[in-house]
């Protein structure tokens, strides 16, 4: 009993001694282990490796325990040596697949054992076959070219032939000397072919495998392989691919070149430098502004007003509304342009009275149409008649009036036409009652102020507007017959018709009496006409009306029917004769009538001027630079028709 | 412009419309009763099946991994478990699976098919019903393509064991053609049955079905490589 007692004390004295003496050295039970990985080859067997932990300085044993699923019995390891170092093979007969193996591995040494963490193995899953075996590469010939034809085995360990594995297979290539695999799958064949070879290469071709669940197993090792010469096809095409975009490039860059000018141009357009004339990019660059900007200023512009002023009035056009303006129309398109001369602006000498200003202008003018002397007369007395009734014709077309024959001469500078008042048109003669020609005949007579000393003219004519006696018809409007019958004029072609709103107040001025000339007395006197009625030959009557005196020098005395010179004929020399005759009421032709008026209207432009040799009214109410008409003549038929009152009166 | 659209558009679908009905009308047989017709070889016919049991197979994978990953971070966390299958004998080697001969291995390959038909309907319910989570949204599809893929793997299966019925590859001693419904153990079946599942009950069948899926491959394949050892094998 004794005895006992003190070898159990003796032992657990040693053992204590012996811990502590191995505390003291510093020993350790063992660290854990550590399972790393179980594989199974061909899913028949499989083996586990584990890692030993700290052996804590002592020899350390280890053991590998298992358990497998759904059962409690623990196995240890049958076999620890066949697989190495810290494995543990299972054979066959202790390989379950489908089977959960609990597998722990237990570190002992002197001083305690140490338990790895468990792992769960189910066999299936941990299959990593053999590398393939027998991996041969040889060079076939195709109508292509070379290829390699790769085959192989399947590791000899796995039974793919009873279906028990099923393994798929990867290869991968490289010439010699490169770095980057070429991989293919092969899935589970055991043959590849390898195209597209570079000719005289050395390849290095690989096989591997792995079954459907499982790791890839190692590459097999290098097969080398070298790929006799040969010339490729592909190689040819590219030759021909480079030729011919090499052709096409050269023919891209003559074009280019031949046409180079025109590339440049529509690739780089020429930048616009400055064109101002005068400029001078020196002066500006070396930064004087002054001269720079001084020399663009160029002499004689803008215009001064002084000169050319009448330049810029040619050729205006004159139209008057039917209260207070007189229409006057030019030719053609001059017409357009013409003046528009309102009555009511008598600042503007110039306005209007160039191209209609005097009735000499217009005799001058009178250019077209050598067989319209008699129009001519007769438009003249019509047209300083109606100077005054223009206050109340409409406009119309314009354009009829292009035919004017008279035009103004351009004496002055100033009025380029001016007849076309006077103007037969000819156009009208197929419309006799052409509403719109007579009216553009009206519009063509210039009928204004021009005659007239604007201020003079103006009043007259507005109060010519004003006091314009009512026609028997509300209409307002008449004919100016035609000319038809004259006796001087035996052709027939013009009719014109003067169409008018409104009263027309014509006013004669007896001037025309004078002898002298154009000693024109300085008081205006105003003759007024009403029509009377229209005769079927659609002839205007016209009756004088008297609200101021037509006086001429006393001498005569233009009352209820007094009568005003009629045309006597025409002279051979293109004059118009005239003469004056008092009745009260005669149907005349329309040029009788306006003798007076145009006499006035002569008198009283040239009033200012009043010369006494020249009787001629000209455009301008301040010069009666007509054309110089001898006095002695009673008639003076201006070049476009127009009648030279003061030669008249004579 | 616009009634030109939508003539044209009326015109699109109305071809679309009448083009649909042949789609699904045209599905006629290549070969009527009686005629001699191609039917698909044994080879073929095995060439499908195992096919389908690799898909199979391999979503039942994808299901178990996204599952472990979803809900069992550390790794290795299997529980006590005991797949519903345990009971249907089947062979873990190679041997015993050569042993076992043709007959019987259909025959369990048709069993195991046959004991998961139901199983994976309710998981598939189960999974759409547990809402709460994104990942079941994601998996009941899969589990649903699963279930189908089964049912149709059986169909394929029995049509092969007919087909080599036919051809005299196995004799007409096989049982379990008529009634493999009765295979399956009752008693693990029912608690599936119940329908009281959760994440470990998902996550413990889709471990068992993987497995046995992929015994389910191994066993077409072992059957075929030893009827027609010449092909693949």
């Amino acid at each position: 009993m004794r005895r006992a007692v003190g070898v159990v004390y003796l032992n657990l004295h040693s053992f204590l001694f012996f811990h502590v003496l191995s505390l003291c050295l510093g020993y350790s039970p063992p660290g854990k282990p550590k399972l790393t990985s179980c594989r199974s080859p061909e899913k028949e067997t499989f083996t586990c490796w584990w890692e030993p932990g700290s052996d804590g300085g002592l020899p350390t044993t280890y053991a590998l325990y298992y358990r497998k699923e759904n059962s409690d019995a623990v196995y240890e390891c049958p076999d620890y040596h066949t697989a190495g170092e810290n494995s543990c093979f299972f054979n066959k007969n202790d390989t379950s697949i489908w089977v959960n193996y609990n597998i722990t591995v237990v570190a002992t040494n002197a001083l305690g054992s140490n338990f790895s963490d468990p792992v769960d193995v189910d066999v299936v899953y941990i299959v990593q076959p053999h590398t393939p075996e027998n991996v041969t590469v040889t060079v076939m010939e195709d109508k292509d070219g070379p290829f390699l034809r790769v085959s192989w085995e399947p590791p000899r360990k796995a039974d793919t032939r009873s279906g028990w594995i099923t393994l798929i297979y990867e290869l991968r290539v490289k010439l010699e000397g490169e770095e980057e695999w070429e991989e293919h799958r092969a899935g589970q064949q055991k043959m590849f072919n390898i195209f597209s070879l570079r000719s005289g290469g050395m390849y290095l071709v690989q096989v591997r495998c792995k079954p459907d669940h499982g790791f890839w197993s190692e590459w097999s090792s290098t097969t080398y392989i070298k790929v006799p010469d040969y010339f490729p096809r592909e190689t040819s095409v590219w030759i021909l691919i480079a030729v011919f975009s090499a052709f096409i490039f050269f023919i891209l860059t003559w074009i280019l070149n031949l046409k180079s000018n025109s590339v440049k141009h529509c690739l780089l357009p020429p930048v616009p430098g400055p064109k101002i004339k005068g400029f001078d990019k020196q002066l500006l660059k070396n930064g004087r502004s002054e001269e720079v900007f001084s020399a663009l200023v160029v002499p004689g512009f803008p215009p001064t007003t002084s000169s050319d002023c009448e330049d810029l009035l040619v050729e205006y056009l004159e139209v008057y509304t039917p209260e207070e303006q007189e229409l006057i129309l030019e030719e053609g398109k001059d017409l357009q342009e013409g003046c528009l001369k309102s009555k009511g602006s008598p600042s503007d000498s110039d306005s209007g009275r160039g191209s209609c200003d005097s009735h000499t202008l217009l005799m001058e003018k009178c250019g077209e149409g050598e067989g319209k002397e008699e129009k001519h007369q007769e438009r003249a007395q019509k047209g300083k008649r109606q100077q005054k009734h223009q206050t109340g014709w409409e406009e119309g077309d314009v354009s009829h009036t292009r035919e004017d024959v008279l035009s103004p001469d351009m004496s002055e500078g100033r009025v380029k036409t001016w007849p076309s008042v006077f103007s037969p048109l000819p156009q009208y003669s197929s419309r006799p009652l052409d509403h719109q020609g007579s009216l553009e005949t009206a519009r063509q007579l210039c009928l204004s102020d021009s005659l007239f000393p604007p201020p003079s003219t103006s009043s007259h004519l507005s109060y010519n507007a004003k006091e314009g006696l009512a026609l028997g018809s509300g209409q307002q409007e008449f004919y100016l017959g035609k000319k038809q019958t004259h006796p001087s004029n035996p052709q027939s072609q013009p009719r014109w018709h003067l169409q008018a709103h409104s009263d027309f107040n014509i006013s004669s001025m007896d001037r025309k009496q004078a002898a002298s000339g154009l000693q024109l007395p300085g008081f205006r006197s105003t003759e007024y006409v009403e029509v009377q009625r229209v005769n079927q030959e659609d002839m205007v009557i016209l009756q004088p009306l008297f609200s101021s005196s037509c006086q001429r020098d006393g001498h005569l005395q233009i009352g209820q029917g007094e009568d005003y010179s009629k045309v006597k004929g025409v002279d051979s020399g293109n004059m118009l004769l005239l003469q004056r005759e008092v009745e009260v009421k005669r149907e005349e032709e329309d040029g009788d009538r306006y003798s007076c008026d145009i006499q006035d209207r002569v008198t009283e432009s040239c009033y200012t001027t009043s010369t006494a040799a020249s009787s001629q009214v000209t455009g301008k109410p301040t010069s009666c630079a007509g054309t110089a008409m001898p006095v002695q003549e009673e008639m003076v038929l201006a070049a476009n028709g127009y009648v030279d009152a003061a030669t008249m009166l004579l | 412009v616009r009634q030109k659209f939508y003539s044209t558009v009326w015109v699109a679908v109305l071809a679309l419309v009448y083009l649909d009905f042949p789609i699904r009308v045209g599905t006629a047989a290549i070969c009527a009763h009686g005629q001699e017709c191609h039917a698909p070889s044994l080879a073929d016919l095995f060439d499908r099946v195992i096919q389908q049991s690799s898909r199979v197979h391999g979503i039942s994978s994808e299901l178990h991994s996204d599952y472990e990953q979803y809900f069992f971070p550390s790794k290795n966390h299997i529980g006590k478990r005991k797949c519903h299958t345990y009971s249907i004998l089947t062979p873990a080697d190679k041997e015993n699976a050569q042993r076992l001969g043709r007959e019987e291995l259909t025959e369990v390959i048709l069993r195991l098919l046959g004991a998961w038909g139901d199983p994976l309907s309710q998981l598939h319910r189960s999974m759409t019903q547990d809402q709460n989570q994104d990942f079941n949204h994601y998996s009941s599809n899969k589990a649903l393509e699963m279930s189908d893929m089964v049912h149709e793997l059986r169909s394929g299966v029995t049509k092969v064991a007919e087909k080599m019925k036919l051809l005299g590859v196995i004799s007409n001693a096989l049982g379990y053609m008529s009634s493999p419904e009765s295979l399956a153990p009752s008693s693990v079946s029912s608690s599936y049955e119940r329908g009281d599942f959760n994440s470990i009950d998902h996550h413990d069948l889709l471990y068992c079905f993987r497995r046995d899926s992929n015994k389910v491959k191994n066993y077409l394949r072992i059957l075929k490589c030893t009827t027609l050892p010449e092909l693949d094998c």
